[in-house]
């Protein structure tokens, strides 16, 4: 089993202005860690620290128990990472990149063989004899993807996974990385919530540098208060129908002839009571909360910050 | 792999080998290797087509008085081949590693730094080395048309391909430390080609008119490829320009031009070594 642990980490470039200021954080196990933020919070920044490619101005890191600063080799010998936006030789075949990635790995010619066929079957790669400068940029993140998962690292980092991907991809990547979490410890930093709210069991939030909350993908959904709602009537329903709903609605807005999103006080008993009104109203296809947990708990976070600027 | 069981990983040596392969194997395929060397080749079959031309009468050519001066004139453009080979593959080769995402590909896999330098290093050398040898070779076969197999030196031969390998290992080490200096790729491939060949070559000329020996130029330290062929060559002449002025000329020898490329090498190798341990991958 792998381990990430991220101690009083600290980096600035410039005095004064830290990019990561005093954050720490263990993981070990297995499960997959969401590590959330905006653009500029620091997440690609913690990543680019563990992997060694930054020094730490203050704090440290280690990967499995071992300082990558210090023993570079052994410190990533059991770590596959996706950072920035990395993309194999344009001329070389996809075969190409991913044998010289086992190779450096230390795996022997069969051994590359039935890592690269594994990946090629769990990731739907594109022919092997195709060269990387022909693959669109989902296909070309699968390559890199298939890249950090040879040779069954126990930690990955992962710096946008699905970046680049359409839709369809990122359904296939989001049930490639459950199923790789069952055994493997994955940090995945992404803006993308849903990708998060699908694979990550635990989430980290971070911003300016700092950690803002650390929780449980449980404990995060208790945390939300759910203060909107839409609901889709069965069949096309006027505004005018529903002013028996005023008592309990501080705002409708209609989002369509048969769907609308009612604003109310966030408890639960008045959602109860809006319910079954508009039950009376007529009947109804559907009612879910206008956002999803998580991204209303990142948006609670992220935006209630304490020292974040208006 | 079993729980706590140590991975097994290549030894450094073995990675340095895989790294040098995949580099040579990337550089071969780039429009940049192909353009170089069908340029070279232009050039080189173009003195070939001379030669023909010469031998049946059709051309008139001052330097087909002896092989010595043949090939004298012929390995003069070689310092510019080289020059332009390793500002190619070595001008971006660590800068590629912060600003494209090639780099980030290989930067996270369990290598050290000093190995992916010293492949790509071995492997920009071996591409450089390889457009010289083929240069070289019709630099040969035009010889051996005009003067017969048995009138070539393979003792000047052999020296200036010596001193043309300790030119590429001087110009490779210029173009990989302006690649850790600077963050675009581009700009290290330029300025190893403005300062190795425009900015040396015009300062030299500029200093050999104040009288002062270019001893501190590469590009004058290339000059003993060619030198070491020729039979009467002079390491310093006065020359007349006329009106009773006089300039001074200076040509390297072998031993001198051998001492200016070692220290080129020792000192732009040790600027890289240091710059690249130290290089971050900000942004």
């Amino acid at each position: 089993m792998g381990s990430i642990e991220v101690s009083h980490l600290t980096k600035w470039y410039v005095p004064g202005s830290p990019i990561l200021d005093d954050v720490s954080f263990r993981e070990e196990g297995c499960g997959a860690v969401g590590y959330l933020g905006p653009n500029g919070a620091g997440k690609t920044t913690t990543l680019k620290l563990l992997l060694g490619l930054l020094q730490p101005s203050a704090g440290s890191v280690r990967l499995n128990d071992l300082d990558p600063a210090q023993d570079r080799r052994r410190a990533l010998a059991r770590v596959g990472a996706i950072v920035e936006s990395p993309e194999p030789y344009p001329s070389e075949t996809i075969y190409d990149a991913l044998e010289r990635v086992g190779a450096l790995r230390g795996l022997d010619a069969s051994g590359i063989d039935d890592e690269i066929d594994r990946c090629h079957r769990e990731l739907h790669l594109p022919p092997l004899e195709w060269p990387c400068g022909w693959l669109s940029k989902g296909e070309r993140q699968r390559v890199v993807l298939a890249a950090a998962c040879l040779g069954d690292p126990a930690v990955l980092l992962l710096d946008e996974p699905t970046n680049g991907m359409d839709p369809a991809e990122r359904v296939e990547v989001r049930g490639f990385l459950k199923r790789l979490k069952r055994d493997h410890l994955i940090l995945m930093s992404s803006h993308l919530i849903a990708d998060v709210s699908a694979i990550c069991d635990r989430l980290i939030f971070l911003d300016r540098g700092k950690i803002r909350l650390r929780a449980s993908a449980d404990e995060v959904a208790s945390l939300v208060r759910v203060d909107a709602v839409d609901v889709e009537f069965v069949r096309p329903t006027e505004l005018a129908a529903l002013e028996g709903l005023q008592p309990w609605v501080r705002k409708s807005v209609r989002l369509g002839d048969r769907r609308y999103r009612f604003r109310f006080d966030g408890q639960e008993e008045t959602l109860s009571r809006l319910l079954e009104e508009c039950g009376r109203v007529g009947p109804l296809l559907s009612f879910t909360p206008s956002v999803p947990a998580l991204e209303a708990v990142y948006r609670q976070v992220i935006t209630d910050a304490p020292d974040r600027e208006a | 792999m079993p729980e706590g069981a140590e991975p097994y990983l290549p030894s450094p040596y073995s990675q340095w080998v895989i790294v040098a392969r995949s580099q040579i194997r990337h550089y071969v395929r780039t429009y940049r290797f192909i353009g170089l060397v069908t340029f070279v080749g232009i050039v080189s079959v173009l003195w070939l087509v001379l030669l023909v031309a010469s031998g049946r009468g059709l051309v008139q050519l001052s330097f087909l008085n002896s092989v010595s001066e043949f090939l004298t004139d012929y390995a003069q453009t070689l310092p510019l081949w080289i020059i332009l080979a390793a500002a190619c593959f070595g001008g971006d080769a660590l800068s590629v590693d912060f600003h494209s995402g090639t780099g980030y590909y290989t930067l996270v896999l369990p290598v050290n730094r000093s190995v992916l330098l010293a492949g790509r290093y071995a492997s920009a050398l071996s591409v450089t080395l390889g457009v010289v040898v083929f240069y070289d070779l019709f630099g040969i076969l035009g010889a051996t048309y005009a003067f017969g197999p048995g009138s070539l030196p393979w003792g000047p031969l052999g020296l200036s391909f010596g001193l043309s390998v300790l030119f590429a290992l001087a110009a490779v080490s210029v173009a990989f430390c302006f690649s850790a200096v600077f963050r675009t790729p581009a700009t290290g491939v330029l300025v190893t080609v403005l300062v190795l060949f425009v900015a040396l070559s015009t300062v030299q000329g500029v200093a050999e008119m104040a009288g002062l020996e270019p001893w501190w130029s590469l590009y004058y330290a290339g000059g003993s490829i060619a030198n070491v062929l020729d039979w009467q060559f002079v390491a310093q002449q006065t020359i007349p320009v006329g009106g009773g002025q006089y300039i001074q000329s200076w040509a390297a020898t072998a031993q001198e031009g051998a001492s200016i490329m070692a220290a080129y090498v020792a000192m732009f190798f040790a600027f890289t070594v240091v710059l690249y341990q130290r290089k971050e991958s900000r942004g």
